[in-house]
């Protein structure tokens, strides 16, 4: 135990530290019976007082690099997890689809409209909801199709006008636009008939590579029908009337109905249009198809991305978000860190300087 | 220093042999009423500290560490918090009083004995006396001495040898 100045101070004060230590200063008996009166602690709260026992800071060096493999593996256990999460969306999401198409028929909702969105970027190679024929929908479909180059570009436009007119549908507008530096586009719309879409649109997606698509399906049996009934109606009043009018009839009430004929007519006109115009939209689709050159954002790449890279992106996103509520609460709670600093250090060089004023005093 | 060889018990949740606190209480109860008593420097006070220290002790003891350090010095930590809150409570007393009764003032008397080495060290400041107990009476190396005392090795070197120095001058004035 001693250490250099121990031998120093007790080389120094040789006869000092000799009598120091010859001082009676033993424990006197009552004070010896008081401590050996305490016996032995029990183990009641032995577990808090152990966990209390522990030494926090070296603790702490073991506890942050722990939470830290920890947060990294559940990142990754995320990601592994969530890898084959577009394959699961897409068998799911067809399954809705399929079922939502099959289903429309029953709907008692006027205009059903089913909205498939863009996460997915699926290949065409999968099946697509059909139209169900027993029943009008207005079937509109959107898609973006990624060509190689310029050349393509106006290749591919070309090829999608024939397949569209080889379905008996016809391109309702073209658009194509190329500039130096720029990614190509060509914006076409498209009208197929209804029995045709399914593989019109398996064959348009065939010209490139598909990186979006969305699929809407509108029931529009409930609307036909209500125009039906209408029109029937009209015709019935028309009928009567034109009957009515033919016997004889005071000249007021012959005049109204007279006018009641005419509008009725009038009506019977614009529901017929209306009626044509929901059949003609229930008869033909309108694909909205897109060709660009331009690369895809986040890009699904034909085919789908690899698992494991999805797994080491989501892997990444998990940590940036618990990166991103660690910063959060970094800052919102700085202050209060920093008071709470403040606070503990200030009181702690209270106490000392008490200390020291305490002892200081003769 | 005495040893403490007695009674162990295993600690399993740091798988640390420690001794037990009845055996640690009587090898080391001397130590903390020697270091009270010079750090007081009134028996009667040293006396109720030490109890009181080891009654403290006795409650905290799951949370003595033997790898952290020894039972003396962790005893003689909990001596020292004892002995501030005393002299804590004894200013707050002494000024409580002397509002009512101004200009009489009471001190706690030294009775540490009537030798010419106690009178040298009851006129030596309780910071000092703390220092020669812990180093030339309970033996305590320097480092661990300046980590009880809170102030850095150099301090307490200086410390010591300025106590050192003024107790053989005063020693010296008396025997001269």
């Amino acid at each position: 135990m001693p250490a250099t100045d121990t031998v120093d101070f007790e080389r120094e004060f040789e006869e000092l530290v000799r009598e120091l230590r010859s001082l009676p200063a033993d424990a006197p008996e009552g004070v010896r019976e008081r401590v050996r009166s305490l016996g032995e602690p029990t183990g009641h709260g032995a577990a808090r007082e152990r966990l209390l026992a522990l030494p926090w800071r070296r603790s702490l060096l073991v506890l942050a690099p722990a939470c830290v493999l920890g947060l990294v593996a559940a990142a990754l256990v995320h990601g592994v997890v969530n890898s084959d999460r577009p394959a699961k969306q897409l068998a799911q999401a067809r399954t809705h689809r399929q079922a939502a198409a099959g289903d429309a028929g029953s709907s008692t909702v006027p205009e059903k409209s089913l909205n498939y969105g863009a996460a997915v970027a699926p290949p065409f190679a999968s099946p697509l909801p059909t139209p169900n024929p027993n029943r009008y929908q207005d079937y509109e479909a959107w898609m973006r199709v990624r060509v190689k180059d310029l050349d393509s570009l106006t290749d591919r436009t070309n090829e999608a006008m024939q397949v569209v007119r080889s379905y008996g549908g016809y391109v309702a507008s073209v658009e194509q636009s190329t500039a130096a530096g720029q990614p190509g586009q060509a914006d076409l719309v498209l009208r197929v008939p209804v029995i045709h879409v399914e593989d019109a649109l398996v064959r348009l997606a065939g010209l490139g590579t598909v990186v979006e698509r969305h699929l809407s399906i509108r029931d529009l049996e409930q609307a036909v029908q209500q125009q039906r009934r209408h029109i029937l109606q009209l015709k019935l009043f028309i009928a009567r009337a034109t009957e009515a009018l033919k016997g004889s009839l005071p000249a007021d009430v012959r005049l109204r109905l007279q006018l009641q004929l005419q509008e009725a007519r009038a009506d019977l006109s614009r529901a017929t249009s209306a009626n044509k115009a929901t059949l003609r939209e229930a008869a033909l689709s309108r694909i909205s198809l897109t060709f660009t050159t331009q690369k895809a954002v986040g890009g699904a790449k034909k085919g789908g991305t690899g698992r494991f890279e999805r797994a080491l992106r989501d892997a990444g996103s998990f940590l940036a978000g618990a990166g991103a509520v660690l910063l959060f609460l970094l800052i919102v709670l700085s202050p209060l860190i920093v008071l709470a600093m403040a606070a503990f250090w200030g009181r702690r060089a209270y106490r000392r300087r008490e200390e020291q004023r305490l002892l200081a005093r003769a | 220093m005495k040893a403490v060889n007695a009674v162990t018990s295993s600690w399993p949740g740091l798988g640390v042999d420690r001794p037990s606190f009845s055996a640690v209480a009587e090898s080391e109860l001397d130590a903390v009423h020697r270091y009270l008593l010079l750090l007081t420097g009134n028996r009667a006070v040293a006396e109720d500290l030490t109890g009181e220290t080891f009654e403290r002790a006795f409650r905290s003891w799951r949370r003595f560490d033997p790898r952290r350090g020894t039972a003396r010095v962790w005893l003689c930590r909990i001596a020292r918090s004892t002995a501030l809150d005393h002299f804590r409570s004894e200013e707050r007393r002494r000024r409580r009083e002397e509002r009512y009764t101004r200009g009489v003032r009471e001190s706690e008397d030294s009775d540490l004995g009537s030798g010419v080495l106690e009178t040298a060290l009851a006129l030596l400041s309780p910071a000092e006396r703390e220092v020669v107990a812990l180093r030339v009476l309970l033996e305590i190396d320097g480092p661990t001495t300046a980590r009880v005392l809170g102030i850095s090795a150099t301090a307490c070197s200086t410390r010591l040898s300025r106590a050192l120095q003024r107790l053989e001058e005063m020693m010296s004035d008396a025997r001269h």
